[in-house]
Formats: C-alpha cells, sequence, structure tokens
C-alpha cells in the first residue's frame, strides 16, 4: 500500500520531471528559425557577391578567421577563453573542412544566432549576439560573398583545448536564451535614416561591444545597444582598456567631434589619439575600408551616447608642466630621456602623427592596463591605405624594468592634467609575464 | 613645403609625415647628420630645432615649417656650438665617430638653455648612444663646458 502510493506518487513528479527533460533538451539542440528555410540561394550576382564582401569588411570577419599568411578565412586564429584556446573555423566555401555545404538558412543561424548544422552551439567568441541584428538582406549579401567571393581551401579544423565536461555546448543554448538578441535591427522611427545606420553598423556587424562594452558574470556583454548605460562604456579585455565610445570627457568621446571619429576610423589617427593595441587590427582590416558615408553615420551614431560624469570623473584640463624641474623624480627622468622625442617635453605629441599624452585615455582611465600593454611591447604596424606607418611606438619590454616603467608611467599619468594615477610595478610584471610569447600562460592578443 | 635649415631656405618636395631626417640626408645632401635606428632610440639623427634637440628621425617634416633647423654642418656658426665642437676637439671626444654629430646636437642644445648644467642635468640630456663607448670623453667634455662662462 505505502509501497504503490510512493510509487504513485513518484510516477506524479517524474513526470513534469521527464516533461522539463525533453523540453530542455529540444530547446537547447534546436535548430532557431531562419527566414530563408525555403530560400534556394540559385543566382549570386557579381553585385550581391561584392556587396557580402563590404558586410565582410565592416564585420571583420577576416580578423579571426584568417591567420597571416594563410588562406584567406580558411581560420585557426587561436583564441584564449577562461576555460582553455579554442579556434576560429574555415568558412571558405570547401564542402569537406569549409562551410561549402550550408545553405543560407545554415549559414544564417550560424552567423545569427551561433548553432552551427545539427544544432551544435558555437561559442560565443564568435560575436552572433551582434551579429544577429545583421538585417536580411546583409545576411543574404554575406552568404553570396562566402560562397563565390572566396576561395574555397582544405584545411582541417583544430580541436578545442577545453576539457570535458567544460567542453559540453549545449549550455550555450541556455546562455543565448539569457544573454544574446535575437532579432535584426530595427531602425528608431524618432530618428533619422544616417543615425540608424550608425546604430546598425555599431551594434550590429561592427559588433564595437564585444570589445568596449564591459561584460558581466557571465561573460555577457552588459548591454547591446543604447538603452543600457553600460553600453560601449569601455571594458578591460586580454590586456587592454578598450575605451568609453561615449561622450566621457576624459575616457571616451567627449572631446572628439565627428569629424574626428571619422578621421580616425578611416586614417587610423587624429590628433587626440592613434589606434594601438586591438584595434591596430580592427583598423587594419575593418574600419578604414567603410564608406565615408557609413563613417559618418558611425560618427554620428556614437555622439548621440551620452557620457557618465560619475564613472569618468573630474573633466581633464591641460595643465603645463615643467618636466626639466623635476629630473629628480625618477619617472620624470626616464620620461625626458625615453619618451618625450616623440611625445614632446609637453606631452603634446606631434599633430596626428605622434599621440599626445596629455589628455590621453591611458593616462586618465583608472584601468592601467593600456598604458603598460604598450610601454612593455609597443604598437603594430599600422597599414592606412595600403602605406605602412611612418612611426611607432618602439617596445621597452627589454630596455626597462618593471619599476622603470611603473615610475614613468606614474609620472605620465600625474603629469599636464592627467589623473588617471599611480602604476605598481607588480602590475607591469604581470603584464608582462602574460603578454611575453614565450611564456606559458600568454594572452593572445587577438581575440576578436 | 618651405624648410629653413642652417639659414638658408629650401624648396622641398615631401609627404607631411616623411620624417625630417629623411629630407635632409636624402632630399638635401646634408649627411652630417647619421641614421641610427629610426625609432628616436640612439639619437645618431639629432638635430636642432629653435634651439632645442629634437631626433629627426621621429620628427615629421610638416612639423618643422616655419621654425629654424640647424644641423652639424652649420654648428659652427653658433657661439655655443662652436665651443661644443673646440671642447670635442681638445679632449678628441670622437673615436669611429659615427654617434658625434648627434652627441654635439645634444651638448649645444643643453648649453643653450642651461649655460652651466649640473652634473644630474648633463645626465639627463646626453643620453645618446655611442657604439665606441665614448662617454667618459663626452662627459669631460660636457663637465668642461659647465664650467667655463658664455664667451670665455
Ligand atoms: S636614428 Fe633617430 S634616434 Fe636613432
Ligand atoms: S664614436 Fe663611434 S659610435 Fe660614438
Amino acid at each position: 500500500m505505502t509501497h504503490s502510493r510512493f510509487a504513485r506518487t513518484a510516477g506524479w513528479l517524474a513526470l513534469p520531471c521527464l516533461v522539463a527533460a525533453g523540453l530542455l533538451a529540444w530547446y537547447v539542440t534546436r535548430d532557431p528559425a531562419s527566414p530563408f528555410e525555403a530560400e534556394q540561394a540559385a543566382r549570386f550576382d557579381p553585385a550581391l557577391v561584392s556587396r557580402g564582401e563590404y558586410v565582410a569588411r565592416l564585420s571583420d570577419c577576416v580578423a579571426c578567421h584568417s591567420l597571416p599568411g594563410g588562406k584567406p578565412f580558411a581560420g585557426g586564429l587561436e583564441m584564449a577563453t577562461p576555460l582553455g584556446a579554442i579556434h576560429a573555423t574555415n568558412v571558405t566555401p570547401d564542402r569537406d573542412t569549409g562551410i561549402g555545404h550550408y545553405s543560407l538558412a545554415d549559414f544564417d543561424r550560424a552567423v545569427r544566432h551561433g548553432v552551427a548544422p545539427g544544432g551544435r552551439r558555437l561559442y560565443p567568441a564568435m560575436p552572433y549576439p551582434s551579429y544577429a541584428k545583421l538585417s536580411d538582406d546583409d545576411v543574404r549579401a554575406l552568404y553570396a560573398f562566402f560562397m563565390k567571393g572566396v576561395q574555397p581551401a582544405q584545411q582541417a579544423n583544430l580541436a578545442s583545448d577545453i576539457p570535458w565536461p567544460l567542453n559540453m555546448r549545449w549550455p550555450i543554448a541556455l546562455w543565448n536564451g539569457l544573454f544574446a538578441a535575437n532579432t535584426p535591427y530595427a531602425a528608431k522611427p524618432d530618428q533619422d535614416a544616417q543615425w540608424n545606420r550608425g546604430a546598425y553598423i555599431v551594434q550590429g556587424p561592427g559588433h564595437c561591444g564585444s570589445c568596449h562594452t564591459p561584460r558581466g558574470l557571465a561573460f555577457n556583454e552588459k548591454a547591446l545597444d543604447e538603452s543600457g548605460k553600460p553600453f560601449l562604456a569601455g571594458a578591460l579585455l586580454d590586456g587592454w582598456y578598450a575605451p568609453s565610445l561615449r561622450a566621457d570627457h576624459n575616457t571616451g568621446l567627449g572631446r572628439w567631434s565627428e569629424a574626428e571619429i571619422v578621421q580616425f576610423l578611416k586614417t587610423g589617427r587624429n590628433r587626440h589619439a592613434v589606434v594601438y593595441g586591438s584595434m591596430t587590427e580592427a583598423f587594419n582590416n575593418s574600419t578604414q575600408f567603410m564608406s565615408d558615408d557609413d563613417l559618418a553615420a558611425i560618427g554620428r551614431y556614437l555622439k548621440s551616447l551620452p557620457g557618465d560624469p560619475q564613472r569618468d570623473g573630474t573633466p581633464w584640463q591641460y595643465q603645463a608642466e615643467s618636466v626639466a624641474a623635476k629630473l629628480d623624480n625618477p619617472g620624470a627622468h626616464t620620461y625626458v630621456t625615453r619618451c618625450a622625442s616623440c611625445h614632446g617635453l609637453d606631452g603634446k605629441g606631434q599633430a596626428e602623427w605622434m599621440p599626445p599624452l596629455a589628455g590621453a585615455t591611458s593616462a586618465l582611465a583608472k584601468e592601467s592596463a593600456s598604458a603598460i600593454n604598450i610601454t612593455l611591447n609597443g604598437s603594430q604596424r599600422i597599414v592606412a591605405a595600403g602605406l605602412p606607418d611612418a612611426y611607432r611606438m618602439p617596445a621597452f619590454r627589454e630596455q626597462l624594468s618593471d619599476r622603470e616603467i611603473a615610475e614613468v608611467l606614474s609620472f605620465v599619468r600625474g603629469a599636464w592634467g592627467n589623473h588617471g594615477g599611480a602604476v605598481g610595478a607588480q602590475a607591469v610584471g604581470t603584464l608582462r609575464g602574460h603578454t611575453d610569447p614565450a611564456s606559458s600562460s600568454p594572452i593572445v592578443l587577438h581575440m576578436r | 613645403m618651405e624648410l629653413r635649415i642652417n639659414q638658408k631656405t629650401y624648396e622641398v618636395e615631401a609627404d607631411a609625415d616623411t620624417p625630417l631626417l629623411w629630407v635632409i640626408r636624402d632630399d638635401l645632401g646634408l649627411t652630417g647628420t647619421k641614421y641610427g635606428c629610426g625609432l628616436a632610440q640612439c639619437g645618431a639623427c639629432s638635430v636642432l630645432v629653435d634651439g632645442s634637440v629634437v631626433r629627426a628621425c621621429v620628427t615629421p617634416v610638416a612639423g618643422v615649417v616655419g621654425r629654424e633647423v640647424t644641423t652639424i654642418e652649420a654648428i659652427e656658426a653658433d657661439s655655443v656650438g662652436k665651443r661644443v665642437v673646440a671642447a670635442w676637439v681638445e679632449h678628441q671626444v670622437a673615436q669611429c665617430g659615427y654617434c658625434q654629430s648627434g652627441q654635439v646636437m645634444a651638448a649645444t642644445a643643453l648649453l643653450k638653455h642651461t649655460p652651466n648644467p649640473s652634473d644630474a642635468q648633463i645626465d639627463a640630456a646626453m643620453v645618446n648612444l655611442c657604439r665606441c663607448g665614448t662617454y667618459n670623453a663626452i662627459h669631460a667634455a660636457v663637465h668642461d663646458l659647465a664650467a667655463q662662462q658664455e664667451g670665455a
């Protein structure tokens, strides 16, 4: 009697559990709907392919899916994640090792929803939470480009280093449900066409937030559009501080005009800054190829994002400083002998060629990672319109000790009105270890 | 663009971001100024711009338009420069000589701004590299000059 009641109760309990498990299994392995389900991508006219090429530039696909010296889009880039390294895949139209067998709907599900054929979830290192906002037209064009504009390359994908059970992919579906957008960008009717175009590029293909928006506990971007205050508010990632792209006076674009944003994205430099760190790649491979109209739209949209004076701190103002009178300060001494030739005794740099350190984000942000990283490792080559840059920040890793770098950066971050705060030798030592290509735990600097 | 170098006016055609060093050496043939590293690390390319020392390899030429550039070729036309060269000869500073035009520039700029520099000021200003290791001779020469009175 008791036994059978127990069995009956257990049965009643088990049923909803089974149903829930079934629903869960369905949810995490299901193929999301694609508007292209019934579409046979029969014709790839050249105009569509070249438009797709432009969308690929906007989206900077090449940054991850190509390796320098490798076949375009054959994959291979190693990306460090907290769980282990993963590798970008072959997205050439090769049928065996690439995506040659993908239908338009398959392609759409991978790009906008992070789901490969068979329901396998992609890691969100692929910025599909942003690409979800791509328009149907752009996805169709992108597909045409990858099928007809890219040479098939036979190159097998590399397995990830993530160990079992962490390498199970289904929980990503739950993460997607919580954090990823799942509808294309919808134009805001109260804004004009230029603003909306800028918003589309920034939030969607440009995936600016992947680096510039701070992330939450689940490594999710805290906001995916301008409705959230953390959107593009600046974030620490891969040993660099990606500054705010909002109108923050110190750490953002508050002092930049729309035209200066355009100039920066088109030529890699303006009177405030020169691209460095991970932005060098975004510039070399993506932003310089954007049309003037699109860059203007980006400038317009970014300048519409308000700053947050509370987060940003006291607005920076230039203050003259006699470096020569401070030579007993070891940081000032190092500055005069190592830095001043380019950045100037007055900290103002040289026009748009050598960036000013007075008022620089890296000298005003409390995160000192960018200042340390660029000093240790120098800048990568900037190639604008096919021409390599004339001037580059050299690496001081071999020339200056942790203490010397800490001293000179503390000086810079306190001179000319800068108020980023002192840098400790320990922070320099940590980043030195992480960014040393010979170390066993390097930060792979090319994450997105 | 129009450049003023050693009291002469030159008309040069160059991109705005061309390093001043290339213009001086390749376009104008003033090869006394040397190329060492191209990265602001060695000082071999030092010249004076409005009396202050700059490293010509990291000076975009557009930045010196309308300013007065002095290279080693004309350094003795400057009274301080003349004294520096005399001290260099007296101390027999140069060994191979490759770095020395830059060293003379650095010393001249220092003494123009600070006629009687302290040892600390000398150390902070005389940071150009010398592969031959003439640092002691350089220091002795500048030390001598620092003790002299202008015009002495
Ligand atoms: S060549 Fe200019 S500093 Fe070395
Ligand atoms: S004298 Fe030879 S490098 Fe200085």
